[in-house]
């Protein structure tokens, strides 16, 4: 199993990730508000060991209540609405709403008006935009050690 | 019951036609049926008022498709009973739960919003101690009604509908997308644009495929075997973004032709990429079958027998793990899959391990089409006439999840209805069925060993 992972330090070094310059952790509570799948499979590698982002300390969390960041992909449907307000509700404070993907940033949305309740800025305060269709797991990790960086959080 | 629409549907499905479709559409519903050649038919029966006679004692496959149409578009389907809802999130439990009682019984109920990073939907598990005994799957929380806001649009402009469905099955759902619009429109494809197109096909597959064999790996805890394959699966997928900009291989299907072009340097490192990357997979695949604490969590769980697949309308090497070998790829005129032979998981049990054994065979055999694909630049190319127009036009796609069902009928070239009846689609109830007389706590595997997208099943 060890054979494919030997190479590890020369595939991160290759990649080159930026890192924030505070030793920070950020959890991360991921929700899919209506996406076509493309966020969270770039979302799912950014655990891959070439980017690995668990290392520099952000975390995607089971619950909520762990969570510091609400990351959501997504055009918000009308069924995906009181979901993610639950999940919004329950995270302590001070919490943060990142709209990960041009469908949660509201550009280009594809549907049938009646389907959709959002975007999500009528729905929730954004904090953090990562725009890309979807955003590459680069553009991820370079996102959350700006966030890291900043003083918002 | 007795209809002239039943008995066609009967006589085909007797002749060994399988299922393919149903829609709503207009005055009329439809039904797709898939001959064992490959060969495409519809079967239409117009609505008397409101109301349809049901088909889905005839053809079980064809309940979510009824139950999508009953919710969506209004359709009563007399014999179809209890007819519950699918789409249609209104009312309490007992609208869409089958009712489980006795004692110890109780019910565990999961997402939409799941413990990862994992798409939106909803399980409602009966159970027993740790045992279930069934299971209701509620999707469409992610349903933005594409196929409906696509209408009125002219038929190259659609498919942006088809390719957002799923970005994991983009490059097969527009390709039948194209397909379909070009059967309607009597086009046939150029051998070249054939090539480009199957190329494409078989490089969503390559990632796909390795992802699933990660998240299989994830499903059992087997950390290092989920990052070995996920590494691949990055290398795949950022091969796609070098070869045609997008690492999805979002834009680069059209209708009626290929803008892309990919010269000679770059098909070759593609090539040589491509092969590096089967050969670490091989190398994966080795380690993970010398794993014997990994390999004993893998056999009997999530039995799905022959007979419960075809009866459920399973397919894709969810289906061929089962022992049905069928592949759609076998009867694709419109693509380059010459001598294409359809592989099953030896002893096909149907099981944990049979689908991710079928993953295994599937990767080397996309590998092979690629490498033997991939021998000299790619180049723009265009669909040529071929046939007179028609008002319907039907395709059929082996997605990394198994046959994908376009319909498109349109006037004049403007879109008036889109049915993309995906491989995920098709297998979500298999899941459920597979649940069934399992572990709650082997649920997790067992969904990942079908590893399906909600976003092309909700749309």
């Amino acid at each position: 199993m060890l054979t494919l992972l030997r190479d590890l330090r020369r595939l991160r070094n290759d990649i080159g990730l930026p890192r924030p310059e505070r030793a920070r952790s950020l959890a991360v509570r991921h929700v899919d508000a209506g996406s076509c799948n493309g966020c969270e499979h770039e979302l799912t590698l950014a655990s891959a060991p070439q980017y690995d982002l668990q290392r520099f300390g952000f975390g995607i969390v089971a619950s909520p209540r762990h969570a510091d960041v609400l990351l959501v992909t997504g055009v918000v449907t009308t069924r995906m609405r009181e979901p993610l307000l639950a999940a919004y509700n329950a995270m302590p404070e001070p919490r943060l709403v990142a709209a990960f993907g041009d469908c949660a940033l509201g550009r280009g949305l594809l549907g049938l008006h009646s389907e959709l309740a959002g975007p999500l800025e009528a729905i929730l305060p954004i904090d953090l935009r990562i725009p890309g269709c979807p955003p590459t797991p680069d553009a991820v990790a370079a996102a959350l050690a700006r966030l890291c960086d900043s003083r918002v959080y | 019951m007795s209809s002239a629409y039943r008995a066609a549907v009967a006589r085909a499905l007797d002749a060994g036609s399988r299922f393919g479709s149903l829609h709503a559409s207009g005055a009329n519903v439809r039904t797709v049926l898939v001959s064992p050649e490959g060969e495409l038919h519809v079967e239409s029966v117009a609505l008397d008022g409101d109301r349809a006679p049901s088909i889905v004692d005839l053809a079980p496959a064809a309940a979510w498709d009824e139950r999508e149409a009953a919710d969506l578009y209004g359709v009563r389907f007399d014999g179809h009973e209890p007819l519950r809802p699918l789409a249609d999130h209104g009312g309490g439990l007992e609208r869409w739960t089958v009712p489980v009682h006795g004692d110890d019984t109780y019910q565990v109920a999961v997402g939409p919003i799941h413990a990862g990073v994992i798409e939106s939907g909803h399980f409602r598990f009966h159970v027993v101690g740790d045992r279930i005994l069934h299971l209701d799957a509620r999707l469409f929380y992610k349903h933005r009604g594409l196929e409906r806001a696509a209408e009125g649009r002219p038929l190259e402009e659609a498919l942006v509908y088809a390719q957002r469905a799923c970005a994991a099955c983009a490059v097969s759902n527009t390709v039948a997308y194209a397909h379909a619009c070009e059967h309607a429109l009597g086009l046939q494809p150029t051998s070249e644009l054939a090539r480009v197109r199957t190329i494409l096909l078989e490089l969503e597959r390559t990632w796909s495929h390795l992802n699933d064999v990660a998240a299989i790996c994830a499903g059992v805890g087997l950390a290092a075997g989920n990052a070995s394959f996920a590494a691949l699966t990055e290398r795949a997928r950022a091969l796609n973004g070098r070869v045609t900009g997008h690492r999805f291989l979002f834009d680069t299907i059209d209708v009626g032709g290929s803008a892309l072009s990919i010269d000679a340097a770059t098909v070759a490192q593609a090539r040589a990429e491509l092969a590096a990357l089967r050969a670490a997979a091989r190398t994966g695949w080795r380690e993970l079958l010398f794993n014997a604490s990994f390999e004993d969590r893998l056999p009997g769980v999530g039995v799905v027998t022959e007979g419960d697949g075809r009866a459920l309308g399973a397919v894709g090497p969810a289906a061929r793990a089962s022992g049905i070998a069928e592949d759609a790829r076998t009867a694709s005129p419109r693509l380059a899959y010459d001598g294409f032979d359809v592989q099953t998981a030896g002893g096909a049990a149907g099981d944990v391990q049979a689908r991710l054994e079928q993953r295994a065979l599937e990767l080397w055999q996309s590998f092979d089409v690629l490498d033997a694909l991939l021998d000299g630049p790619v180049q723009a190319s265009a669909a040529q006439a071929a046939a007179a127009p028609a008002p319907i036009g039907l395709a059929c796609v082996e997605s990394p999840r198994g046959a994908t069902l376009c319909v498109v009928e349109h006037a004049g070239g403007t879109l008036e209805r889109l049915r993309l009846r995906t491989g995920s689609y098709a297998n979500w109830p298999v899941v459920a069925h597979a649940a069934a007389g399992n572990l709650l706590p082997d649920f997790p595997l067992i969904n990942k060993s079908f590893e399906l997208c909600y976003a092309c099943a909700d749309r």
